[in-house]
């Protein structure tokens, strides 16, 4: 406990510049998750065959395989296979979890949509709407609302899952705390540390997600 | 020589080495459920405790392990503990980090399973003259565990995806091993698919069958 407070005065300042770096992954990630999401939502709906098995086949594989394959996948396989594709670790670690929760995204995006009442689609279409107004205009406002509380649980899910990109050095959170635990010789005390202020961004965030979910719990009534 | 052929010429000697990580997943995954399941009923019965000190300490432990990463949580385990005379070997630290994390979701699990109870069933165990440990033991928990196994069968996929997290322990699973054949033979590409196609051969069967023993539960209330 001594040894932590001794060198709180060093290691904060470094923690607090990693959790911008840990905010600013999860923030790319979470932006190309969602429009990921939104496109392979709408596109499992076309009549085109083919571009629908192949949606499903994403999600599948999106959400069968653990993020740290599929980072290593993007990391150290693609550019084995073609060398223009080398990635530097941050973008290939925004790819991955991307794409990754592309797939999640899509799947509650998915149910979004399908919680809207028909009526409300053939309603749209016969006061002479086009599927795409009808989807914009009428069905996108009222699934957001769905959506919002298992998107915000995505997000606190993705915060924390950014710690593995540490694992492919991506410069993060967790890889600070591994740097200062190797050149300190005190893990206990780093990685401890290192949990605070995890939980400092991921429980104001947990908060406010239970409010949103009994705010529109409420309204729904 | 192409990608393919060169896969079909290591593939012998690569998926015997994945599957004896693949075992030591299932290990892990295994012991980490059953840790989970357990701890996550104690968890569960403990928020509802008539101690209050019981139950703010039960809500800690569920608040700070889901406010922080599975990753940190593993390191705090195998090498914060070793550092200050608790070290225990890379299986047990995964078992116990991944089990002791499942728990804290589970606990959650069991309490919505719980409170799907019906009020009245309580009320007329109780009028019935069975004691409140009687009434949980024999009335509300066997309700209860239907309404539950859709999410247990979805949290043990989600274990199993987890585990290649613990080859940052040194645990000798799929991941692991997959590190080693790369850095024998420089094959990134074709290990890591065959890894990404072990995990997926696994979890995608496994999200069926939960899909639908979830829609036979749902009809069958």
């Amino acid at each position: 406990m001594e040894l932590l407070i001794e060198n709180l005065p060093e290691w904060v300042p470094q923690f607090f510049w990693a959790s911008l770096q840990t905010l600013q992954l999860t923030l790319a990630s979470f932006a190309l998750a969602v429009i990921v999401g939104i496109v392979v939502a709408l596109l499992r709906r076309t009549h085109v065959v083919p571009i629908r098995w192949a949606m499903v086949a994403f999600v599948e594989v999106g959400r069968g395989t653990p993020a740290l394959v599929i980072l290593f996948l993007i990391y150290f396989a693609l550019p084995d296979l073609l060398p223009a594709l080398s990635l530097d670790s941050f973008t290939a670690a925004v790819l991955g979890l991307g794409l990754q929760g592309g797939a999640v995204l899509s799947e509650i995006f998915r149910a979004g949509i399908d919680a809207i009442d028909r009526g409300q689609r053939e309603a749209g279409i016969s006061l002479g709407l086009t599927p795409g107004q009808t989807m914009v205009d009428v069905l996108a406002p009222q699934a957001i609302r769905v959506v919002l509380p298992p998107v915000g649980n995505y997000a606190i899910g993705l915060l924390k899952d950014t710690s593995i990109a540490s694992i492919i050095a991506a410069p993060d959170l967790m890889l600070r705390a591994k740097d200062l635990a190797s050149s300190s010789f005190l893990p206990m005390q780093v990685y401890v540390l290192v949990a605070v202020f995890y939980f400092a961004m991921s429980y104001p965030m947990s908060l406010l997600v239970g409010q949103l979910e009994l705010k529109l719990a409420r309204h729904r009534h | 020589m192409g990608f393919w052929h060169t896969m079909v010429e290591v593939f012998p000697r690569f998926m015997p080495v994945l599957l004896e990580g693949a075992g030591v997943a299932v290990e892990v995954a295994a012991g980490a459920l059953l840790v989970a399941l357990a701890g996550g009923l104690v968890l569960a019965l403990a928020t509802l405790a008539p101690f209050r000190l019981i139950r703010i300490a039960a809500r800690a432990y569920i608040e700070l392990i889901r406010g922080t990463p599975a990753l940190t949580q593993l390191f705090i385990i195998y090498f914060g503990l070793a550092d200050i005379g608790v070290g225990m070997p890379p299986l047990a630290a995964a078992i116990v980090g991944l089990g002791g994390n499942g728990a804290a979701y589970l606990a959650e699990v069991y309490r919505a399973g719980i409170s799907a109870i019906h009020r009245g069933q309580r009320e007329a165990a109780l009028s019935l003259g069975l004691v409140p440990t009687d009434v949980m033991r024999y009335v509300i928990l066997p309700q209860a565990t239907r309404i539950m196994v859709p999410p247990f069968c979805n949290f043990a996929i989600q274990v199993l995806l987890a585990t290649s997290l613990v080859s940052a322990v040194a645990a000798p699973e799929i991941m692991f091993k997959a590190r080693n054949l790369v850095m024998e033979t420089y094959l990134s590409p074709h290990v890591y698919l065959l890894a990404a196609m072990l995990y997926l051969a696994v979890s995608i069967p496994m999200s069926h069958l939960t899909a639908r023993l979830e829609k036979r539960l749902k009809r069958a209330r």
